[in-house]
């Protein structure tokens, strides 16, 4: 992997808590984007791409799963994480058959998300 | 009221006696009045002979005393009547009337007897009797007759001559009334003897009376008092009172009655306690139905808040795990900075406390990320869970060996008694596991030292439309559930723990588990004596494995 060209994140959630967190974790490695809600998201990824998109599922207006969808659809080679407090078995797996490639559970630790993106990026 | 309906209102005994007593009055006044008619006629009657006879006699001896006018002759005749007490008076006179004899014991009072004294002889009455009654009622028989004097006639045949014969000559002798006799006789003895036959008869009478009436009543009591009876225990039947019988132990129509009777209200009794009876096993159905469908109801309330309680906590839960998210991250974010600054600057006093306290708040959002983690365990829907055929002795085993050394610490042993039999039954092995394991720590929590804890494993065949199922017993000697919250403990942060010891959720998320797997959970608990908790899985064939296998049978 070329290190010197840093890879770009968008965090899509609508808790302003979540993205700032995110912010300040992801961008001391990565290039990181925000959006509050699915139509943002759904907007900035029409204007550019992204490496990794990491996205809620429970949002207002436009949900996490369109934006799932819609990502996979425009760049197969983005890869999805999506975070969500509704970790049962069945989102989990929504997600995965949509064209996510991680899911993680809410709340994570650094470790966990550091490792989940990484890996993301290496598949 | 007419007359026909006066008499038939009377009681029975009065229309029996009256009627009789009369009948039988009548017809003993009927013959005894003949009777002594008949033997009045016939003293009177022989009186009258007998007087007719002496006054004939006394006249035949009187001729010659009366021919003479003899009277101390006739005087003597006279004194045979001495002998007849019935003869009141005598007298004898010669043909003018003249009386020439008498003889009689008369009062002044003998009307009659003067009477006929002062009459005389007369020739009216010559030859007739007749009865006279005196002014007291004493009754006289008055006989007269002639005295005849006879004449031999001397004729020539006589005196041996044959010529001149006259016709009149022809006579052997005349005769002549020279006198009469007359004969007074009392009738005081014999209307005396009618009198007491009279009397005898009314005794008579009135004594066969006395004694018909007697007997009467006590026949008609006889068939009365049955009847009366009947009476007063029809009266009680009609106001529904069955408790007497009959008690007649007779073999006429009266006793077949009663017999009859008897068996009515011996069926009448057998139907009322058969309604009942009825009646009574009505009210327990009622009473026993209405205590399942309390219990029922209490269930379906339980199973209902249950569900409730698990739509909210998952509500929260999904809530709490956002703002969870960004504390976590933010303390670990956070003190991997200070660390990295730490160790680059040294650490300060006051960097050390900003770690420790920062360690603290990531511990507590860990402690509070499990809490929410149970939580939604708890309101876990079955769809997320996979399921596969699993040996629940096998899990048992398992779980044994993960709180082995626990319980070891805690100086209580853990004994199994598993049914070889057991069929696999479609579950989540790691849920089960985890559900176990719940209650064998609450357990050891619950016990003392040196106690003992039993689990137990059983097959219960299939038994009606409920299938087989696999029956597990969770056995402490522990301190008990007391009866007040034992329908708290399957509640989310119901806890009898210390503050900070339990979360309250391991029951309730081993409730919605046991829930989850179709099974059911109860606990029976005595204070002081220890807890069972029952666990019952269904033991049924995954319906889309059975789907499968039919599809693959049929595709190739």
């Amino acid at each position: 992997m070329d290190e010197s060209v840093r890879r770009s994140v968008l965090v899509v959630d609508d808790e302003e808590i979540i993205r700032s967190f995110l912010f300040e974790v992801l961008s001391e490695e990565y290039d990181v984007s925000l959006a509050c809600d699915g139509d943002e998201a759904i907007e900035q990824i029409r204007k550019r791409r992204y490496d990794v998109i990491i996205t809620d599922l429970k949002m207002p207006r436009v949900s996490g799963e369109e934006v799932v969808k819609f990502a996979c659809d425009r760049d197969p080679q983005s890869k999805v994480i999506v975070i969500s407090g509704f970790s049962s078995l069945y989102t989990v797996s929504q997600s995965i058959n949509n064209g996510a490639c991680a899911f993680l559970s809410k709340p994570f630790s650094i470790k966990e998300l550091m490792r989940t993106v990484t890996n993301a990026l290496c598949a | 009221m007419s007359f026909l309906e006066r008499i038939m209102s009377f009681r029975l005994r009065t229309k029996f006696v009256v009627p009789i007593s009369l009948l039988l009055i009548a017809s003993i006044l009927t013959v005894s009045g003949y009777l002594i008619k008949r033997q009045a006629d016939g003293f009177r009657r022989e009186l009258r002979t007998s007087g007719e006879t002496m006054v004939r006699i006394l006249a035949m001896n009187a001729e010659s005393g009366v021919l003479f006018e003899s009277r101390y002759e006739l005087q003597e005749l006279l004194q045979i009547l001495n002998q007849f007490d019935a003869v009141t008076y005598a007298a004898i006179y010669a043909e003018a009337g003249k009386p020439l004899a008498s003889y009689g014991m008369w009062s002044e009072s003998d009307i009659v007897v003067k009477r006929a004294l002062d009459r005389g002889a007369r020739a009216d009455t010559i030859g007739g009797g007749f009865y006279v009654k005196n002014a007291d009622g004493h009754e006289f028989l008055e006989l007269n007759y002639p005295v005849y004097s006879r004449k031999e006639i001397l004729s020539r045949e006589t005196l041996g001559m044959t010529s001149g014969i006259d016709q009149s000559l022809g006579q052997r002798y005349v005769t002549e009334q020279i006198g009469s006799i007359r004969l007074i006789l009392s009738l005081a003895k014999v209307n005396l003897s009618i009198a007491e036959a009279q009397k005898t008869a009314i005794l008579l009478t009135v004594v066969i009376l006395i004694l018909t009436i007697l007997v009467l009543t006590f026949f008609v009591r006889v068939v009365t008092k049955p009847v009366q009876m009947l009476v007063a225990v029809t009266d009680q039947v009609s106001r529904g009172d069955l408790s007497r019988l009959v008690e007649i132990n007779q073999l006429d129509e009266i006793g077949h009655l009663a017999n009859t009777f008897n068996k009515m209200i011996a069926s009448l009794r057998q139907s009322r306690e058969e309604i009942e009876e009825y009646n009574r096993n009505l009210e327990e159905k009622i009473i026993e139905r209405t205590i399942a469908l309390e219990e029922a109801q209490a269930q379906l309330i339980q199973s209902e808040k249950m569900s409730a309680i698990g739509q909210l906590a998952a509500g929260v839960a999904h809530e709490l795990n956002n703002p969870l998210g960004g504390i976590l991250g933010y303390a670990q974010f956070t003190l991997e900075k200070m660390k990295k600054n730490a160790a680059a600057a040294g650490l300060t006093k006051e960097a050390e406390s900003y770690i420790r306290y920062l360690t603290d708040i990531e511990t507590q959002a860990r402690r509070c990320k499990n809490i929410v983690q149970n939580l939604l365990r708890f309101s876990r829907s079955s769809h997320t869970t996979e399921f596969e055929d699993v040996d629940v002795n096998q899990v048992i085993e398992d779980t044994r060996t993960f709180v082995e050394h626990q319980l070891l610490m805690n100086q209580i042993s853990l004994t199994v008694d598993l049914a070889e039999d057991l069929p696999l039954i479609q579950a989540n092995a790691s849920q089960l596991q985890q559900v176990f394991t719940n209650l064998i720590i609450n357990a050891m929590h619950a016990s003392r030292s040196d106690s003992q804890i039993r689990i137990e494993s059983r097959y219960s065949p299939a038994v009606g439309e409920f299938g087989g199922a696999v029956e597990l017993r969770f056995i402490d000697q522990g301190h008990g559930i007391p009866p007040e919250i034992i329908n708290k403990i399957f509640e989310p942060f119901f806890t009898t723990k210390e503050v900070g010891k339990g979360t309250g959720l391991g029951l309730s998320v081993s409730y919605g588990i046991v829930k989850e797997h179709g099974g059911e959970i109860k606990v029976d608990s005595a204070v002081g004596k220890g807890s069972t908790f029952t666990l019952i899985f269904p033991v049924q064939k995954h319906p889309v494995d059975a789907d499968n296998s039919l599809k693959s049978g049929i595709g190739v």
